[in-house]
C-alpha cells in the first residue's frame, strides 16, 4: 500500500450535500414503524375509551356505574379474580416446586420435567379443556361413567364444569411462566453466596431462607402475577368449562355482550376495567421484576451443590409425572382416542374408525379455509410482529431520537391487553373508519400483530443489545449506508434471536382464539374459531379429530421452522458477538 | 493526503451521559502525522475521535479535513461518507464474516473489480503478517491477529485518516509492545495520518508525533513527547504523564523568570522558570524520581532525608525518602545503587528538568 495509491476516497462534495436534518430512507422507514404503533394500538386504544363513554347524550359515566354496580358484570370481576388468584397460587407451588428441584436437587429425570413444562406452556389451553370435558363432564364424562357405573364409586366423579375444573386446566398451561421465572433465577444466582453464606456457619436451610430465597423472590413472583394476567385473559378455556357450569368471566360476559344487539359502551366499559386489572398486576411484575437485577449480577460462578433427597427423590418426581399426566397425557391421548372413536364412551376402542379426519379434511367445508387462514395470518403476523420489533429495537437502541423510551413503552402496552378486549377495540375503531375492515382477514392480522407485537419488540431489542454498536459503525466508516450495515451485519448477527422471536409470535397466533372468537366471519375463520365453533355445535369426535389437526399443524410448524432456523445458528455464529 | 483542523470543538451529553463532554478542542493535526489523544478515562479522549470519524454532531466548532469543513454543528458529513478508516477497542471484528469477508467489505462498497480487491485483500493481509489466514472465522483467531484483521480492514480501503480507539489495550503485554512498533513501521509506510486513543502514556510516548494530552474534556497540552514529559503545561499533565513528586514551596527571588524556590524541608534549588510566580508567592514543583539522586551524607552534603522504604524493580530501584517536613519522595536509582531502609541520606535534584506550577493553577477542582 503505497502512498501514491492513496486516492481521495473522501466523495467530493459530499460534504456539501450531506447534511445531518436530511432525510433518508431509514427515517422513513423509522417513521412507519412509529405510524404502525399508532394504528395498531394506540387508536385502537383511544376509540375504546371513547366507546366506554359515549352515552345516549354525549359523554357520561354511565357505563361504567352499571359495570361497576350491575350484578352481571360484578360477578363476572369477582369470577375473574377467583380464577385469577387460585390459578397463581397454584401455579406458584407447582413451577416453584419444579423449578426447585431441577435447578438445585439430584431429581431423576430433569429433561423429562423441562419438557412438561415447556410442552405446557405449547399446548393451547382450549383443546386442553375440550380434551377434559370429554374425560369429567357430569353426566358422559368417560372418567365419570366409570367410577359411577361400573366401579360403583360415586364419590370419586368430578364435575369439570366447575371452579375447580377451570383453575385445574388453567393451571396447567400457566404454571410454566412460574417455572421458567424462577429456574433461570434459580441458575443465575452464583453458588458462591451460598456457600458464603455456609462457610459462615448457615445451615442449608437457613442458607435457602436467608440467601437463595429473598435473591429469587422477585422473579418467583413476577412470574405467579404473569400467570395471572395469562390466567384471567384465555377465552377458550373459560367458554368451554366456565359456561356450562354458570361460571361467567369478564371475557366470556364481554363476548356475551356482542348478542345482538352489541352493547358496544357496556363491552368498551368492562374492557377497561379488565385492562386495568391486568395492566395493574404485571405493573406489579415488572417492579419485582426491577429487584431482580442483583441477581444476575452474580454472573456465571460455579455450579451449586446439588441437595441430595435421599428417597424423597422419588416423591418429587412422582409429583412431576402427576403434573405431566393431568397437563398432557391425559388430555392429549384422550382427543387421539376420541379423534378415532365412532362414537365415544366405555367401549370406544370396540369401534375405531378414521371417519372423522375424513369428514374433517374433506367434507366439512370450513377446515380447509381455516387451515390456510390460520397459515397465511401467522406466517404474516410473525413477520410483520418482528419486522417492526426489529426497526422499534433500532430506534429505542441506536438512535437518539427525543421520545424513544416512549415508543419503547408504547409497543410493551398490548402485553395488557386480554384478547378479547383488542377485539372489541378494534372493531369500534374500525368501524368509525370508511374502510371496511370487520369480518376480513386484515382485521385479524391487525388484531395478531397489535396482540403480539410486544413478543417481537422485546426479541429484537434483546438481540440487538448483544450486538456491539462498533460492528455497526466499523462498517459505516468504510462507506456502508444504513441498509447495507442492516442486511450485511445487524441481521445476520441477530437472525437467530430474530427467528426465535418470530417462532414466539407464530406459535401462539396458529392458537389464537381470544381475539378472533369477536373477529372472524365465515370466510375468514381461522383453525380455532372453528375448533370451538364445532366444540360449540355438539360434534364430539370430529372435534377432536379437528383438534389433532390443530396440533399437528403447530408441532409441523415448530419442526419446520426449527429446520429452517436452525441453520444460521450454527457454532461460529454462537461466537461472543459483545464485548 | 489529509491534515486535520479543529477549531472550538464542543460536545455536551446532559448531566449523567455515560460518554465524556468535551468543550473547545482545538488541534491542528498535520497530513502524515501520528497523533495521540492521551487522558484517563472520562477525560473526552474516545469522544473527540467519535466527532472526528462523524459518528457525533458536534454542539459548536468545526472539524475541517484539508480546508473541507466536515462536521460543524449545522452540518455533518455522515460516518460512510468521509472515507477514514476506524479501528475500535474492540476490534469490532464481524464475527459472522471470515477474514477475507472482513476485509473486502470496503472494498465491495467501492465497487473494484473481485480481482482488484483479492490482490489488495493479500496485500494488506501480508502486510499485517496474516497472510494464508483468509478463511479463518473471527473465533479461531487470537486477539493479536484479531487486532491485525481489524488493522487490515481499515487499511485496505487506502484512507487518508486511520482512527484508532485503544486498538491494543485488549492485548497481553507483550503483544502489545510488539504491535506498537508494527502499527509505527506501518504509519511510517503508508504515509497515513494516524489519530490514537489511549490512556498508556508509554505507548503515547513511544508512538506520537504529538501527543494531545486531555483532562476534564479539554485539551491541556498539544505537543511533542519530549516537550509534553519534560515540559508540562501544567500540574494536571505532569501528574498523568508518568511518576511525579509534587513538593509544596515558596519563590525567594525571581531572575528573569527563572528563580530560587525554598521547598518544605528545607531543600532549595534553582528552577529555570516560574510559571509567571513572583517573589514570595506559593508554587508547587513537580520532580520526577529519576531526576533526583541518593548520596550518602558527607562532611560537603549534610543528610536532607531519611529512606523509608525500598522496591526492586529489577531494571531500577525505587526509594521513599521522607524530608523532615514529613514529605516523602519517591527516588529512582540504578538498582546497583544501594541504600539501607532507615539510613540518611543526601538529595541532588536536577533543577532543570523540574516544573514550577503556580498554586491553584490547572489543578483538579475539588
Amino acid at each position: 500500500m503505497s502512498t501514491e495509491v492513496m486516492g481521495t476516497v473522501l466523495r467530493a462534495g459530499s460534504a456539501a450535500r450531506a447534511g445531518a436534518r436530511r432525510v433518508r430512507f431509514e427515517h422513513v422507514v423509522m417513521a412507519g414503524a412509529i405510524l404502525s404503533l399508532i394504528i395498531l394500538v394506540v387508536l385502537p386504544l383511544l376509540w375504546l375509551f371513547y366507546g366506554s363513554l359515549r352515552g345516549e347524550q354525549g359523554l357520561s359515566l354511565d357505563h361504567f356505574a352499571e359495570v361497576l354496580s350491575g350484578r352481571l358484570y360484578v360477578n363476572a370481576l369477582l369470577n375473574s379474580l377467583i380464577l385469577g388468584a387460585w390459578t397463581g397460587l397454584f401455579s406458584l407451588l407447582i413451577g416453584l416446586t419444579l423449578a426447585w428441584a431441577v435447578s438445585r436437587t439430584d431429581v431423576p429425570g430433569k429433561k423429562f420435567i423441562q419438557a412438561t413444562a415447556t410442552l405446557s406452556y405449547l399446548l393451547p389451553p382450549f383443546l386442553t379443556a375440550i380434551a377434559f370435558t370429554y374425560l369429567f363432564s357430569p353426566n358422559a364424562g368417560l372418567m365419570n361413567v366409570l367410577m359411577r357405573d361400573v366401579l360403583g364409586l360415586p364419590w370419586l366423579t368430578f364435575n369439570i364444569f366447575s371452579m375447580t375444573g377451570l383453575v385445574i386446566v388453567t393451571v396447567m398451561h400457566t404454571f410454566p411462566f412460574v417455572y421458567l421465572l424462577a429456574s433461570s433465577a434459580l441458575q443465575s444466582v452464583d453458588a458462591s453466596y451460598e456457600e458464603a453464606a455456609q462457610i459462615l456457619g448457615a445451615s442449608k436451610l437457613r442458607t435457602a431462607f436467608a440467601i437463595t430465597g429473598p435473591l429469587v423472590a422477585p422473579a418467583v413472583l413476577s412470574g405467579t402475577l404473569l400467570a395471572f394476567v395469562n390466567a384471567i385473559a384465555l377465552f377458550g378455556s373459560q367458554a368451554i368449562i366456565g359456561l356450562p357450569g354458570r361460571i361467567v368471566t369478564l371475557p366470556t360476559r364481554i363476548y356475551a355482550l356482542f348478542d345482538y344487539p352489541p352493547e358496544y359502551g357496556l363491552a368498551s366499559a368492562l374492557s377497561l376495567v379488565f385492562v386495568l386489572l391486568t395492566v395493574g398486576a404485571l405493573y406489579l411484575q415488572r417492579s419485582f421484576l426491577a429487584k431482580r437485577s442483583y441477581v444476575t449480577l452474580g454472573g456465571k460462578g460455579s455450579r451449586p451443590q446439588l441437595m441430595e433427597l435421599g428417597i424423597f427423590r422419588w416423591v418429587v418426581f412422582g409429583f412431576a409425572v402427576v403434573i405431566f399426566v393431568i397437563a398432557i397425557l391425559a388430555p392429549y391421548a384422550t382427543l387421539i382416542a376420541v379423534s378415532f372413536s365412532k362414537s365415544w364412551g366405555l367401549e370406544f376402542w370396540k369401534n375405531l374408525t378414521f371417519a372423522n379426519y375424513k369428514f374433517i379434511l374433506f367434507e366439512y367445508n370450513v377446515t380447509q379455509r381455516a387451515i390456510l387462514n390460520s397459515l397465511f395470518l401467522a406466517t404474516i403476523a410473525a413477520t410483520l410482529a418482528v419486522f417492526l420489533g426489529v426497526v422499534m429495537g433500532w430506534i429505542d437502541l441506536r438512535t437518539r431520537i427525543p421520545g424513544r423510551k416512549i415508543l419503547d413503552y408504547a409497543s410493551l402496552i398490548p402485553l395488557g391487553l386480554p384478547g378479547i378486549v383488542v377485539a372489541v377495540a378494534l372493531i369500534q375503531f374500525w368501524l368509525a373508519m370508511p374502510i371496511a375492515l370487520y369480518g376480513t382477514l386484515t382485521i385479524l392480522l391487525l388484531a395478531y400483530v397489535g396482540r403480539y407485537l410486544p413478543l417481537g419488540v422485546r426479541a429484537a431489542n434483546a438481540s440487538l443489545r448483544q450486538v456491539d454498536p462498533s460492528l455497526e459503525e466499523s462498517a459505516q466508516i468504510l462507506g456502508a449506508s444504513w441498509t447495507t450495515t442492516l442486511r450485511e451485519v445487524t441481521l445476520p448477527l441477530i437472525r437467530p434471536g430474530l427467528f426465535a422471536g418470530w417462532l414466539l409470535v407464530f406459535v401462539p397466533v396458529i392458537q389464537e382464539l381470544s381475539a378472533s372468537i369477536l373477529l372472524f366471519s365465515s370466510s375468514s375463520i381461522t383453525l380455532a374459531v372453528a375448533v370451538y365453533n364445532l366444540y360449540e355445535t355438539g360434534y364430539i369426535e370430529p372435534v377432536a379429530a379437528l383438534a389433532m389437526v390443530n396440533m399437528a399443524i403447530i408441532g409441523v410448524a415448530i419442526w419446520l421452522a426449527y429446520r429452517i432456523g436452525g441453520r444460521s445458528v450454527s457454532a461460529r455464529e454462537a461466537a461472543p458477538v459483545s464485548n | 493526503m489529509a491534515g486535520i483542523t479543529i477549531r472550538g470543538l464542543s460536545k455536551n451529553f446532559g448531566a449523567n451521559a455515560e460518554v465524556a463532554a468535551v468543550s473547545d478542542i482545538n488541534l491542528e493535526i498535520a497530513d502524515n502525522s501520528f497523533v495521540t489523544l492521551l487522558g484517563p478515562s472520562g477525560c473526552g479522549k474516545t469522544t473527540t475521535l467519535r466527532l472526528i470519524a462523524g459518528y457525533i454532531v458536534p454542539d459548536e466548532g468545526t472539524i475541517e479535513v484539508d480546508g473541507r469543513t466536515v462536521s460543524s454543528a449545522s452540518s455533518v458529513v455522515s460516518p460512510e461518507s468521509r472515507g477514514m478508516g476506524m479501528v475500535f477497542q474492540n476490534y469490532a471484528i464481524w464475527p459472522h464474516k471470515n477474514v477475507y469477508e472482513n476485509v473486502v467489505f470496503g472494498l465491495k462498497l467501492r465497487k473494484v473489480p473481485a480481482a482488484d480487491a483479492k490482490k489488495k485483500v493479500s496485500d494488506a493481509l501480508a502486510l499485517v503478517n496474516l497472510a494464508g489466514l483468509e478463511q479463518r472465522y473471527p473465533n479461531e483467531l487470537s486477539g493479536g491477529q484479531q487486532q491485525r484483521v481489524a488493522l487490515a480492514r481499515s487499511l485496505v480501503v487506502e484512507p487518508e485518516i486511520l482512527l484508532l480507539d485503544e486498538p491494543l489495550s485488549n492485548l497481553d503485554a507483550k503483544l502489545r509492545e510488539r504491535m506498537r512498533t508494527e502499527l509505527k513501521v506501518l504509519q511510517r509506510r503508508t504515509g497515513i495520518t494516524f489519530v490514537y486513543v489511549t490512556h498508556d502514556q508509554a505507548e503515547a510516548l513511544a508512538l506520537s508525533d504529538r501527543i494531545a494530552v486531555m483532562q476534564l474534556g479539554k485539551v491541556q497540552q498539544f505537543g511533542t513527547p519530549l516537550e509534553v514529559y519534560t515540559r508540562p503545561a501544567n500540574r494536571m499533565v505532569a501528574d498523568f504523564m508518568g511518576l511525579v513528586n509534587l513538593l509544596p514551596g515558596k519563590v525567594r527571588d525571581v531572575r528573569n523568570g527563572a528563580g530560587t524556590i525554598e521547598l518544605a524541608g528545607n531543600l532549595v534549588i534553582e528552577a529555570p522558570a516560574l510559571d509567571g510566580a513572583g517573589a514570595g508567592e506559593s508554587v508547587e514543583v513537580s520532580i520526577r524520581p529519576e531526576n533526583i539522586r541518593l548520596r550518602v551524607p558527607s562532611a560537603a552534603t549534610a543528610a536532607q532525608a531519611k529512606i523509608t522504604s525500598h522496591v526492586f524493580l529489577g531494571n531500577i530501584s525505587e526509594y521513599y525518602a521522607a524530608l523532615p517536613s514529613g514529605q516523602v519522595l519517591r527516588v529512582q536509582t540504578h538498582p546497583l545503587e544501594r541504600f539501607e531502609v532507615g539510613s540518611d541520606v543526601a538529595l541532588e535534584i536536577d533543577a532543570k528538568q523540574c516544573s514550577v506550577f503556580r498554586r491553584g493553577a490547572g489543578s483538579e477542582p475539588s
